[in-house]
């Protein structure tokens, strides 16, 4: 433990919608609350509602901040019932102990009357908490999305459009990140023993698999199956204390720049460039003193910009990071060691297989015969990992270094 | 509209509703912040660029620009055997974007497919009171 976070923060003002209770004649949304409330307690404290730089909100968080236009600093969705909202002024507290932010809200909007009564009408369950004024069920899902892939090809065709890059120049990520995970026994893809497409592939392999959702083919997109993973964490104080050594945060941040895809300001470009500037920015370090990378691929197009966000290459030239086995195994910058979401394990939420494989190389114990063979382990002492959630929405960029 | 196979929305009855009703009616209603003159998509209850809850809703020309593309060859809500089939997102002439299955384009060659195309609105009703909006590149 640091410093003692008693009193590092306030709450400064509180308030409510404009109406509350049972709201029969004049039912309102859940986003319709959150709004009102907002309003009303920034009015109070005589702010604006951009000066907020954080958002708590159990399960929608996100969506009320992408409703509301920001991009928050921080954001905390815990859900945990009635006592979320002390749980994440905890939390809160915390983030501000820590000089991550100066200004937050917690917010809340719950017609709960209203879904009794069904008075916002039928709508269904869907994104932003199920109310029908999600947006995602009334101008996304007509038109037939079927899941991140059909999502992210979007994404992609503009990068190829606006940067001049290539299906090949995406494909080589998956080629590369395939021959980490010929080093990885555990690996879904290291060999033609553990799946029958597994072991080394190439750029043609990759563009001529089957189509998923142009311009993503199958090997352009992570696997789906089972996982399970932790980390531990530890004070300072004692973390060297235990049989194991320890791997230190020296920088973290977080960003955020939509929900919906819809809000994507640009389809290029990940909030990765702001998590990823304040993670170095609390490190002191920069891209230049990173020595490998964990890059969350769900789709060599996520990896390929990835890379231009967190500062690795200079925008639109994403993919060249993986070119020439630059980033492959005896690489000069090695990049998802342990063989990706793309051929390693990806489960849906692929972070923690991310957070495991930074722990191992910096740990040096990636190439202990049962996650690894040899050629597996870096020298790296240091290195930049980020993991990328929803449609190209939230973004969390950790540096860590080893002792 | 009988034979309309596809996921029919729910309107949002607040937010939304001259949206929907507009679309009845085949008109492209959106709404503008009148303090800051800025159109957004989704509707909102409050300018998600300057925070003014002053919204009006007005007919939009129903032309638009792709944005960006894919081709799908699996699909919910009905269009799985529609496949493949070609979702878009259109930047709308009067600002903002949203998301379309495009018309009028060959999903078998994506290659010819033109960003910044220009797409006019079209639309089929879906039962008697919704009408689902599509972008038909007509240049
Ligand atoms: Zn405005």
């Amino acid at each position: 433990m640091s410093s003692n976070p008693s009193k590092q923060a306030a709450i400064i003002a509180a308030a409510e919608a404009d109406e509350i209770g049972y709201l029969d004649d004049n039912p309102k949304t859940s986003m319709m609350l959150h709004v009102e409330a907002i309003k009303n307690v920034t009015h109070e404290a005589g702010i604006k509602i951009s000066d907020i730089e954080a958002i708590a909100s159990p399960g929608v968080a996100g969506n009320v901040a992408e409703y509301l236009g920001l991009d928050p600093k921080w954001i905390d969705t815990t859900q945990i019932g009635g006592c979320s909202f002390q749980v994440q002024a905890q939390h809160m507290l915390a983030a501000i102990n820590a000089g991550i932010f100066d200004i937050g809200v917690i917010t809340h909007g719950e017609p709960g009357w209203a879904r009794r009564t069904g008075a916002l009408g039928g709508g269904g369950r869907g994104f932003g908490g199920g109310d029908p004024d999600s947006p995602g069920p009334q101008f996304e899902a007509p038109y037939g999305p079927a899941g991140a892939p059909t999502a992210y090809s979007h994404a992609m065709t503009r990068h190829m459009h606006q940067w001049g890059s290539t299906q090949a120049d995406f494909a080589q990520i998956a080629v590369t990140t395939r021959d980490w995970a010929t080093l990885n026994p555990r690996a879904i893809m290291h060999s033609k023993e553990t799946h029958p497409y597994g072991g080394a592939v190439t750029v043609d392999d990759v563009l001529n698999s089957r189509l998923i959702s142009w311009p993503l083919n199958l090997l352009d997109c992570c696997l789906v199956c089972d996982h399970g993973g932790a980390v531990l964490l530890a004070s300072a104080d004692i973390a060297r204390s235990f049989r194991t050594p320890p791997v230190w945060i020296a920088g973290s941040g977080e960003a955020m720049d939509h929900a919906m895809l819809m809000e994507m300001k640009d389809f290029t470009a990940t909030s990765a460039s702001l998590s990823a500037a304040r993670a170095y920015k609390m490190a002191g370090m920069g891209p230049e003193d990173m020595e490998m990378a964990m890059i969350y691929d769900s789709f060599t197009v996520t990896a390929g910009i990835t890379a231009e966000m967190l500062g690795l290459t200079p925008r639109g030239e994403g993919p060249g990071l993986w070119a020439d086995g630059n980033a492959g195994p005896g690489g000069k910058f090695p990049v998802n060691t342990n063989g990706g979401g793309l051929s390693f394990n990806h489960s849906g939420m692929y972070g923690m297989q991310l957070l495991v494989e930074s722990y191992r190389q910096l740990a040096g114990t990636a190439e202990d015969g049962i996650h690894g063979i040899a050629g597996k382990q870096t020298n790296a002492k240091s290195l930049v990992v980020n993991g990328t959630g929803g449609s190209l929405s939230f973004t969390g960029t950790l540096v860590l270094t080893a002792d | 509209m009988a034979d309309y196979n596809k996921m029919i929305p729910t309107p949002d009855k607040f937010t939304s509703k001259p949206y929907w009703d507009g679309a009845k009616e085949g008109k492209l209603m959106l709404p503008r912040c009148t303090t800051c003159n800025k159109v957004h998509f989704y509707p909102r209850v409050i300018c998600p660029f300057c925070h003014s809850s002053d919204i009006e809703w007005f007919e939009a020309s129903g032309e638009g620009y792709i944005h960006t593309f894919a081709v799908q060859t699996r699909g919910s809500g009905g269009w799985q055997d529609d496949a493949p089939f070609v979702t878009a997102y259109i930047d709308l002439k009067e600002g903002d974007r949203l998301f379309t299955v495009l018309r009028g384009v060959d999903p078998d060659k994506p290659q010819e497919i033109q960003i910044g195309a220009k797409c006019q609105i079209e639309w089929d009703e879906a039962s008697d009171e919704i009408s689902v909006p599509y972008w038909r590149v007509v240049e």
